[in-house]
């Protein structure tokens, strides 16, 4: 259920939600540094996690956050929630996959087993929107 | 994990979903002859961003707490939670095979990050 003829090129919604995708997975790792750099528990209200825009990294990241919204709401506008939301967790394969090959972290077999899930869930989920999209 | 952290990783949970809702809201009527500027796209969109920023500090805060492991599986849960509210409340045509490959991204997303 398109909403509207969809542009093509750089206004290709699919290339904006890899670029939203892309966003997301530099500012979770950024927001985790900036949080783990400002964990000062003994304020009060450290519950709201204000305390975080002490670190440079949670501002960084928040210009990464900002752009992942933009991208994310053109994408939004042509692509229906109940499809890009599931295939916008392709963020949870990039960055253990990512960590994996340019920081040579260590993947469990529990980690492993996630990532074949999310790939999995996301070539079910992905299938009939390309089979629509070629027709188109 | 103290019951206040589990109120908030629920809270966060539910703005997010929310969040979400509301901007798809949002942006569905951007397509109309007022563009942007009409109440349909604005209200909609100060609510969404609203909520999604309360969940942004919300789980800042969780993060200055606990791991990243023990943060995220929850988030996993939304997806599932986004795709069926998405058929309630924006009439999204619900698949058997878009129910089936959220569920896999579900559990996919809570073992990526049970670890």
């Amino acid at each position: 259920m398109m909403t509207q003829s969809k542009p093509t090129g750089f206004g290709n919604p699919w290339l904006q939600l890899g670029l939203s995708i892309a966003c997301v997975a530099i500012y979770e790792l950024l927001l985790k540094r900036g949080a783990a750099e400002t964990a000062n528990l003994s304020a009060r209200w450290s519950w709201t996690g204000l305390t975080g825009l002490a670190s440079i990294y949670v501002w960084v990241a928040i210009v990464f956050v900002i752009l992942s919204l933009i991208t994310w709401l053109y994408v939004l506008r042509y692509i229906p929630l109940s499809i890009a939301f599931p295939i916008s967790q392709a963020v949870h394969v990039l960055v253990p996959l990512g960590s994996w090959f340019v920081l040579g972290e260590n993947i469990v077999t529990m980690r492993w087993i996630g990532i074949a899930l999310v790939s999995l869930g996301l070539a079910v989920v992905a299938r009939p929107v390309a089979r629509l999209e070629e027709e188109l | 994990m103290t019951p206040i952290a589990w109120i908030i990783v629920l809270v966060a949970l539910l703005a997010a979903v929310g969040g979400q809702i509301f901007l798809k809201k949002s942006m569905q009527s951007s397509h109309g002859a007022t563009g942007f500027r009409s109440r349909a796209v604005m209200i909609p969109f100060a609510t969404g961003i609203a909520l999604m920023t309360m969940q942004f500090f919300l789980n800042l805060g969780l993060l200055q707490r606990y791991d990243l492991s023990f943060i995220y599986p929850f988030q996993g849960l939304s997806v599932i939670i986004i795709t069926f509210a998405a058929a309630l409340t924006l009439r999204e045509k619900l698949t058997l095979q878009l129910i089936a490959g959220s569920l896999l991204i579900s559990l996919g997303v809570a073992l990526v990050s049970l670890t």
